[in-house]
């Protein structure tokens, strides 16, 4: 599958097969105990658990320690504080998602300054340079899930429908992206939908920023929301005051794969794949820790799924069995 | 006329008798003491008053005005080297944002800068150059509000810059864009610059893409402090940026670099440089190599359905295909060639290589280093670095945002604007758009009420 979106330089995306290990790779970096730390901006939900799982079984396989494993909290304060605390522990390496922009590029100029090797996940912020400030950025095509998701949802409007989006507040490559895409692939494919964009600054704030946007314009009849969990809490609100609508996300995640299942509200998915996510950023970290040459920004391609692929989809995204209630809904068990 | 155009025409007007208001005498040290604050050549009252050398109280009053402006900020202390600590005096750069575009065939990248040119938000793309031109001014002006929207303080645009794929002729008259030159042949009929100064409010600045990157590697990338530096771009057409005595250097028409046009010889054939060495060059020499089998990678990729661009075969020539590694290293030593030339001629501290294959395909690299330090004199390669850009299609957005900073805080155009506070005040601006407005906005691309309240100025 194509990658759509350009990276965040305006960089080609290189596929996930440029940074594959050979086994004299492994034996080199077994030469040495290296230590690496990973920063993250929450250890909550499936797709952080999949992506870290990803990363600890390859790294556990080239002999690379992973340190710790730090929670963010979504906090920009927090990342800075946790980044200058590892700055002192000088690990080989720190794999990192990057909570927010500006407030955040300061401490990561900092961990490269002070020779510490940066892989990023999904988000460089805004005047950090691949090369010199880190070494490379491993995202999902988030420009491609946006259009994903829209192409999802376009059966489900009706010619003339309006369509709310909530989009993330913080400056995020990755949710940036997703929010331009969608948008962008309405207005060329659908120019008769209308797009209502807010943008919710913490995940408890969706539902009612969506309760706001259907209060302004009634005629809404559907959301994309940038991800899934503030995606349910929007489908748990609706569903609390008898609204039929329906929603477009990004992340197959457990209760979003059910509701998919059952046909509603969810009815279109632009899936990300964090474990081959997890797998390759290892990888990147491990070349760059050899001092391989390595692309600026390497970009794993979206599933699309939707109620006819989602028990197959949740294998290949989850790497476990669908959940019994969507194998109930599409009759695939008693 | 407008209330905007009002105000101007007041303000600017001279008196006919008796003293000049202090605010005629007062602008000429007000730029001065703005710049040397700006550029960070004075962040004290002292540094002020020796750099200036215009009196204490002068100084006072001016950086009064100044800080009644919010052009400059004196909140923060610097360090006490014995005795009380300075209080310094910094650039107020969020005091308005320049949007910034860079427009290649290919892809749009966007974003929005401070007004020392650092770059806030960015986003890169893919876009159709061939489309019409209407569709790409509404996207711009599309993502252009997208960017304004993100900023946590909203601050009204000051500016406009765009990078562009082709020679920018040099403004004859005046300090901003006025009409649309024609880069491309589509926009010989429709008004770009013009349908953006409409929707906006503000000033447009144009470069080229080699120069707007060669702005940006001086300033934010590599050539950070050199005083010379050749920033050469490859793509279809290949161009330099000539950096001088640490200015870029854009010739008698805005022209200067256009390498790609040099004859040169390979295999008993002549041609241009952009030809012979250039990416359609890349991808048909590699569609051939995997039309006949010489290059078994390439021909393994045609047969699983997948297209010969430069890019396949600059991934083949790198895990080692032999007639990908000769297409490339030809283009190298051609391209090599004529960067000695005007290396020789110039004799930079750096130069850079940018464009895609250029900033991922070592064999290229090494093609071009070979033929440079082959055919240049020693003293020009004696301590001469050639190095790839690590800044991306970013080059050009941030010199894009210094191409408006300069334009903007020029002496010339800046004495005629400061003490009204903003650049879109100045005189000769309001003049034009008080002219543009009487052409109507096209509903298509003009902002929503609310986007509108937001931005402005």
């Amino acid at each position: 599958m194509t990658i759509s979106g350009l990276g965040p330089h305006g960089e080609r995306a290189a596929p996930p097969e440029r940074v594959s290990l050979l086994p004299e790779d492994i034996a080199a970096v077994k030469a040495a105990t290296r230590r690496v730390a990973i920063v993250l901006h929450t250890l909550d939900g499936d797709w952080t658990r999949l992506q870290i799982s990803g990363m600890l079984g390859v790294f556990g396989d080239c002999g690379v320690v992973v340190t710790e494993v730090v929670d963010c909290g979504f906090s920009a304060d927090r990342q800075v504080a946790e980044l200058d605390r590892l700055i002192a522990a000088n690990p080989d390496a720190i794999v990192a998602l990057p909570v927010a922009n500006e407030q955040v590029a300061a401490a990561f100029g900092r961990v490269s300054a002070a020779g510490i090797r940066l892989v990023l996940l999904e988000n460089v912020p805004t005047g950090l340079l691949p090369g010199s400030h880190y070494t490379s950025l491993v995202s999902s095509d988030n420009f491609g899930l946006g259009r994903m998701a829209a192409a999802g949802l376009a059966p489900h409007l009706a010619q003339g429908a309006a369509v709310g989006v909530l989009g993330f507040a913080a400056d995020f490559f990755a949710t940036n992206e997703r929010e331009i895409a969608f948008t962008n692939w309405m207005q060329a494919n659908r120019s008769d939908v209308q797009t209502h964009v807010l943008r919710f600054g913490a995940v408890d704030e969706a539902a009612d920023l969506a309760e706001r946007l259907i209060a302004d314009h009634p005629e809404i009849s559907a959301f994309f929301v940038v991800w899934d969990t503030p995606a349910m809490a929007v489908s748990t609100r609706f569903a609390e005051a008898g609204r039929s609508i329906v929603i477009a996300t990004v992340d197959l995640g457990e209760d979003v794969a059910i509701s998919l299942a059952t046909g509603k509200p969810f009815v279109s998915v632009a899936a990300q794949q964090p474990f081959q996510q997890g797998v390759v950023a290892a990888r990147t970290t491990i070349l760059a820790l050899l001092g391989r040459t390595i692309p600026a920004w390497i970009a794993l391609p979206g599933v699309p799924v939707t109620r006819d692929n989602v028990a197959d989809s949740f294998q290949i995204i989850w790497r476990k069995p669908a959940p019994r209630e969507v194998l109930r809904s599409l009759g695939l068990t008693p | 006329m407008s209330p905007h155009a009002a105000e101007t025409a007041e303000s600017s007007r001279t008196r006919g008798k008796g003293r000049p208001r202090n605010s005629e005498t007062a602008a000429p040290s007000l730029v001065e003491i703005l710049n040397l604050i700006r550029t960070e050549r004075a962040t004290t009252r002292q540094a002020l008053e020796r750099e200036s050398e215009l009196g204490r109280a002068v100084v006072a009053d001016r950086l009064q005005l100044l800080a009644d402006l919010g052009l400059v900020d004196e909140s923060e202390l610097g360090l006490a080297t014995g005795g009380r600590a300075p209080r310094l005096v910094r650039f107020a750069a969020r005091r308005g944002l320049v949007l910034v575009a860079t427009l290649d065939q290919t892809a749009i990248g966007v974003g929005v800068s401070d007004l020392s040119g650092n770059l806030l938000t960015e986003h890169h793309e893919a876009a159709d150059l061939t489309a019409p031109v209407a569709h790409l001014a509404s996207r711009l002006a599309t993502l252009f509000r997208w960017c304004l929207e993100r900023q946590s303080i909203p601050t009204a645009p000051w500016g406009i810059s765009l990078s562009v794929p082709g020679t920018v002729p040099s403004l004859r008259d005046g300090a901003f864009m006025t009409a649309t030159p024609p880069v491309l042949p589509a926009w010989a009929d429709f008004p770009l610059v013009e349908t953006l100064t409409r929707q906006f409010g503000v000033p447009v600045w144009m470069r080229s893409s080699v120069e707007t990157m060669t702005m940006g590697e001086l300033h934010a990338g590599a050539g950070h402090g050199l005083r010379s530096m050749l920033f050469i771009k490859v793509g279809r057409r290949i161009g330099a940026g000539i950096v001088c005595d640490g200015q870029l250097y854009r010739g008698a028409q805005g022209a200067a670099g256009l390498i790609g046009a040099l004859p040169v010889q390979s295999d008993g054939l002549t041609g241009t440089l952009d030809a012979m060495a250039g990416s359609d060059m890349i991808q048909r020499e590699g569609r051939a190599a995997a039309d006949t089998g010489r290059s078994p990678v390439l021909a393994d990729l045609l047969r699983r359905g997948s297209e010969i661009t430069p890019i396949e075969v600059s991934q083949a020539a790198q895990i080692g295909d032999p007639a990908a590694v000769a297409i490339l290293s030809k283009s190298g030593h051609l391209i090599g060639q004529v960067v000695a030339t005007l290396a020789n001629a110039l004799n930079p501290d750096l130069i850079v290589m940018s464009g895609t294959l250029a900033q991922t395909n070592d064999i290229l690299l090494a093609g071009i280093r070979e033929a440079v330090y082959g055919a240049s004199h020693p003293l020009v390669t004696r301590d001469l670095r050639i190095i790839r850009s690590q800044m991306g299609s970013s080059a050009g957005l941030v010199g894009a945002a210094r191409v408006a900073s300069e334009a903007i805080f020029a002496p010339a155009f800046l004495k005629d604007w400061i003490i009204q506070g903003k650049p879109t005040l100045h005189p000769d601006f309001a003049a034009y758009c008080a002219r543009a407005q009487i052409a109507e906005v096209p509903q298509s691309v003009a902002a929503p009420p609310s986007v509108q309240e937001r931005i402005a100025p």
